[in-house]
């Protein structure tokens, strides 16, 4: 016995699907893990803002925090400024305006321009009153 | 093609004009647009244009790093036009798409410098734009001097 045959007999079109369905299910879940990434890299990286709000829920704790600050942002914009962000660490603070453009615009960052500038109109990048800037750690973004 | 009256009178700079000297700006003023991460002004250049905002987000900065940004219409861009030695002391490059009036630096002076009462009342409104941005200013034509 061969050929589609042999494949009936012994179960071989079950055992296709199934296998079949294995494969696919695992690349579903792969893609949904990896779609949601970001998520949870956010929440790691933002994982001092939680703790210390984890920390302010328990009842033996007096201090105040400074008001944070809601600012809705697009879900590209909000990226961009993650990345900002980080353009901004490595500048150190006060940081000079230009110089961050610069460096956005080096690591192509999309649309540095206009997303600086949506950062500015925001008030995540705030003027010292001396020609640089800073970065208002202040907010907490939304989209 | 010379600018609308109205949009001028709309903006603050010409607000105390009487409508003989508008019609003498509109001549001189032609609407551009500008793209995102458009230069206008570049430092150290001859100071050949004049800009007034119309729409669009603007970043003017200096040697060392220093820098201001322009959002509303009717903020000005180039007033090394009319001071000297007529260089531009900083760069400007728009952060977004915008639209503004240009006007050639030598026609600016020449419309201030002919007309005692119209560049009486424009060095005013300058006036006032080039002591807030003083700081700025002397310290590029201190840095362009070495």
């Amino acid at each position: 016995m061969t050929g589609i045959e042999a494949i009936s007999a012994h179960n071989g079109w079950s055992i296709a699907i199934v296998g079949i369905s294995i494969v696919f299910s695992g690349l579903v879940l792969l893609s949904l893990t990896i779609s949601q990434l970001h998520k949870a890299l956010d929440i790691w990286e933002r994982r001092g803002a939680y703790w210390e709000r984890f920390r302010r829920r328990g009842p033996e704790t007096t201090e105040t925090a400074p008001e944070r600050e809601c600012i809705y942002l697009p879900p590209n914009v909000k990226e961009s400024a993650r990345q900002c962000r980080l353009l901004v660490e490595h500048l150190g603070q006060p940081f000079p305006l230009p110089k961050l453009l610069e460096f956005s615009d080096r690591c192509g960052l999309d649309h540095p321009h206009s997303t600086i500038n949506e950062l500015l109109l925001a008030r995540v990048i705030i003027p010292d009153g001396e020609g640089f800037y800073l970065w208002n750690d202040n907010v907490e973004f939304t989209s | 093609m010379p600018t609308d009256i109205s949009t001028l009178e709309s903006l603050e700079i010409f607000e105390e004009l009487s409508s003989d000297d508008l019609a003498e700006i509109s001549a001189l003023l032609h609407a551009v647009r500008v793209g995102e991460g458009e230069v206008l002004t570049r430092r150290g250049d001859t100071a050949h244009t004049f800009y007034i905002v119309l729409s669009g987000n603007y970043m003017i900065y200096f040697k060392g790093g220093k820098a201001f940004t322009l959002h509303n219409r009717g903020d000005m861009i180039g007033v090394a036009t009319i001071l000297t030695p007529f260089r531009y002391r900083g760069t400007t490059v728009a952060l977004t798409d915008g639209e503004a009036l240009a006007m050639a630096g030598d026609k600016f002076l020449e419309l201030i410098q002919s007309n005692a009462s119209l560049g009486d009342k424009l060095l005013q409104k300058l006036t006032e734009v080039i002591h807030q941005r003083s700081s700025y200013l002397e310290e590029a034509t201190e840095a362009n001097a070495h």
